[in-house]
């Protein structure tokens, strides 16, 4: 085995491959989803070179927006930078940063970000960005009560609510993972996922109809570098939301548990592998399933929080 | 500090397929279309029948084996194609719906799905205070049980037609086997067989309640019922 990484370097490392990889990841799914469909689709590079197309282009906004037009971008990048410090995204043990905040202080970046977004698409004026922003708002209201449900059962599982924590417990034993607590709250956390990253049961991700949309319309005002922000944005959070699901709760192996440079590689690569794995999933969902109608979307989040609350009433009761 | 410890993989196994069970009747719960319903209600029969080979498996127990194949023939195959064939005479096709049933909901999905988690926390919590401990019950299992048979209740009450009444009614049934399954699960064969066939008389019996409605008001919907007729 080679030589032993610094922690600070592997803290790093944690930003980068989520950074770097993040694009990537989307490529993958927009590839699978082509193929599904009988299309050839795009390169599973694509999403980095529009990244540097509209790095290289001219920023405008639209006239009387404020400084925080220009600023939100570069918040929302920032907080979804800083969520992989608290979260296991390549080791098994808790790195410095990583007790900085727990999954609530994940969550609040997430919304943070969100909300930032929303509000320099409310200050641009423009109708759709506008809708766009206040139905993401709406429906994050909506999913918000199914997050803290996850967490109460993350909480009531491992009787902290570090991810570090659970990862470990989910670890331990196989009957940690064959409880209906667990099983319960994974599936409820992948329905927000599907919600929040925009995908088909909620919203036709590569749609081009305004009506439709609701995280797609807030960056219609936006363009050249703070374009490639929030596109980057969201693809940090589909990245960050995919290595909670499989780092955290379904398949936190791979993780390297050592600092030893093969191991921490390795777990670059498993890391990668999980979320298009994950990526997968969601391609075939987007291909099977219907949008719902805009009013049918707090049914599916009716669903998630079902599967939220049994899961905490399970535990409840302990044995669950 | 450690959380709630975990139940073990026999236990996890059984109180997963129970919660699944759960899932499946709050799935009739809000399904709006009762061809659909009775898919959900095959899904939820097999997955008593794993449950029952689970328990055998685990508990050493051949005669559940046979329970299992039995129960499966029963309420997989056999009850579907009876309410399937009772609702194609009365003119429920798949293509036409139009016997007033599609949206007999008197809730909307996502209202129902919540006032199920009412009746469910309440069933759940009710059974948690009993504190039954049997040697083959996983306490948990039980109290999923229990929730099913009120979100059963609630679906037959919130539903306005007999063919979603009576799919509700059978799944109410599904609960009652789940109980018997945890709790004594080494009742002689006889008995247990005995039971399901009680399934079939009230298969007979709505059968008989959804061609007599049908043939009287020419809707399955119970709306109609509400009238006192001199």
């Amino acid at each position: 085995m080679s030589a032993a990484l610094p922690i600070p370097v592997i803290q790093l490392l944690q930003v980068l491959t989520i950074a770097i990889g993040a694009p990537g990841v989307t490529g993958v799914i927009a590839k699978v989803e082509a193929r599904l469909q009988g299309r050839r689709g795009p390169r599973v590079r694509q999403p980095y070179y529009d990244l540097a197309k509209l790095f290289r282009k001219e920023a405008l906004a639209p006239a009387g927006a404020s400084w925080f037009f220009l600023a939100a971008p570069l918040v929302a990048v920032t907080s979804y930078l800083t969520i992989p410090l608290l979260i296991p995204v390549l080791t098994t043990y808790g790195l410095p940063l990583g007790y900085m905040g727990d999954i609530l202080g994940g969550g609040f970046l997430l919304s943070l970000a969100s909300f930032v977004i929303a509000t320099a698409a409310l200050e641009t004026g423009s109708p759709y960005a506008q809708l766009g922003s206040s139905r993401a708002k709406t429906f994050s209201a909506i999913t918000e009560p199914v997050v803290l449900f996850v967490v109460f059962t993350v909480a009531l599982l491992t009787g902290t609510d570090l991810p570090y924590a659970l990862a470990a417990t989910v670890r331990s034993s196989a009957g940690q993972i064959i409880r209906p607590a667990h099983l319960l709250a994974a599936a409820a956390l992948f329905m927000v996922i599907l919600l929040e990253t925009g995908r088909i049961p909620v919203e036709t991700h590569t749609g081009t109809n305004e009506f439709g949309m609701i995280e797609e319309a807030r960056s219609f005002e936006h363009s050249g570098p703070f374009l490639a922000l929030i596109r980057w944005g969201s693809e940090l959070k589909q990245l960050i939301l995919y290595t909670i699901l499989a780092d955290v709760f379904l398949a936190p192996w791979g993780l390297a548990s050592t600092q030893h440079l093969g191991s921490v590689i390795l777990a670059i690569v498993a890391l990668l592998a999980k979320a298009c794995a994950v990526g997968c999933v969601v391609a075939v969902i987007d291909n099977s399933f219907a949008k719902l109608r805009l009013f049918k979307i707090t049914e599916f989040a009716a669903g998630a929080f079902l599967l939220a609350v049994l899961g905490v009433f399970t535990l409840y009761l302990g044995g669950g | 500090m450690s959380g709630v410890q975990a139940p073990g993989v026999y236990e996890g196994a059984a109180n997963v397929i129970a919660a699944g069970m759960l899932l499946l009747e709050f799935g009739m719960l809000r399904q709006a279309l009762v061809r659909d319903q009775i898919r959900l209600y095959m899904a939820q029969s097999a997955l008593i029948s794993v449950l029952a080979i689970v328990i055998a498996a685990d508990r050493n127990l051949p005669d559940l084996y046979a329970l299992a194949a039995l129960s499966a023939a029963l309420k997989v195959v056999a009850v579907p194609l009876v309410l399937r064939r009772l609702l194609r005479r009365v003119g429920l096709d798949d293509e036409e719906e139009t016997v007033g049933v599609a949206g007999s909901n008197t809730l909307s999905p996502a209202t129902a799905v919540l006032a199920g988690i009412v009746l469910a926390a309440f069933g759940f919590f009710c059974f948690g205070a009993l504190g039954i401990h049997g040697p083959a019950a996983p306490a948990l299992a039980l109290a999923l049980a229990a929730a099913m048979v009120l979100v059963s209740f609630g679906l037959m009450i919130v539903r306005r037609d007999v063919a979603s009444q009576a799919v509700g009614f059978f799944s109410l049934e599904n609960a009652i086997s789940l109980a018997a399954l945890v709790v004594a699960s080494g009742l002689p064969f006889i008995l247990e067989t005995g039971f399901l066939f009680d399934l079939l008389v009230a298969v007979v019996v709505f059968g008989m309640l959804i061609r007599a409605h049908h043939s009287r008001a020419e809707s399955l919907s119970t709306a109609d019922l509400t009238k006192l007729q001199g």
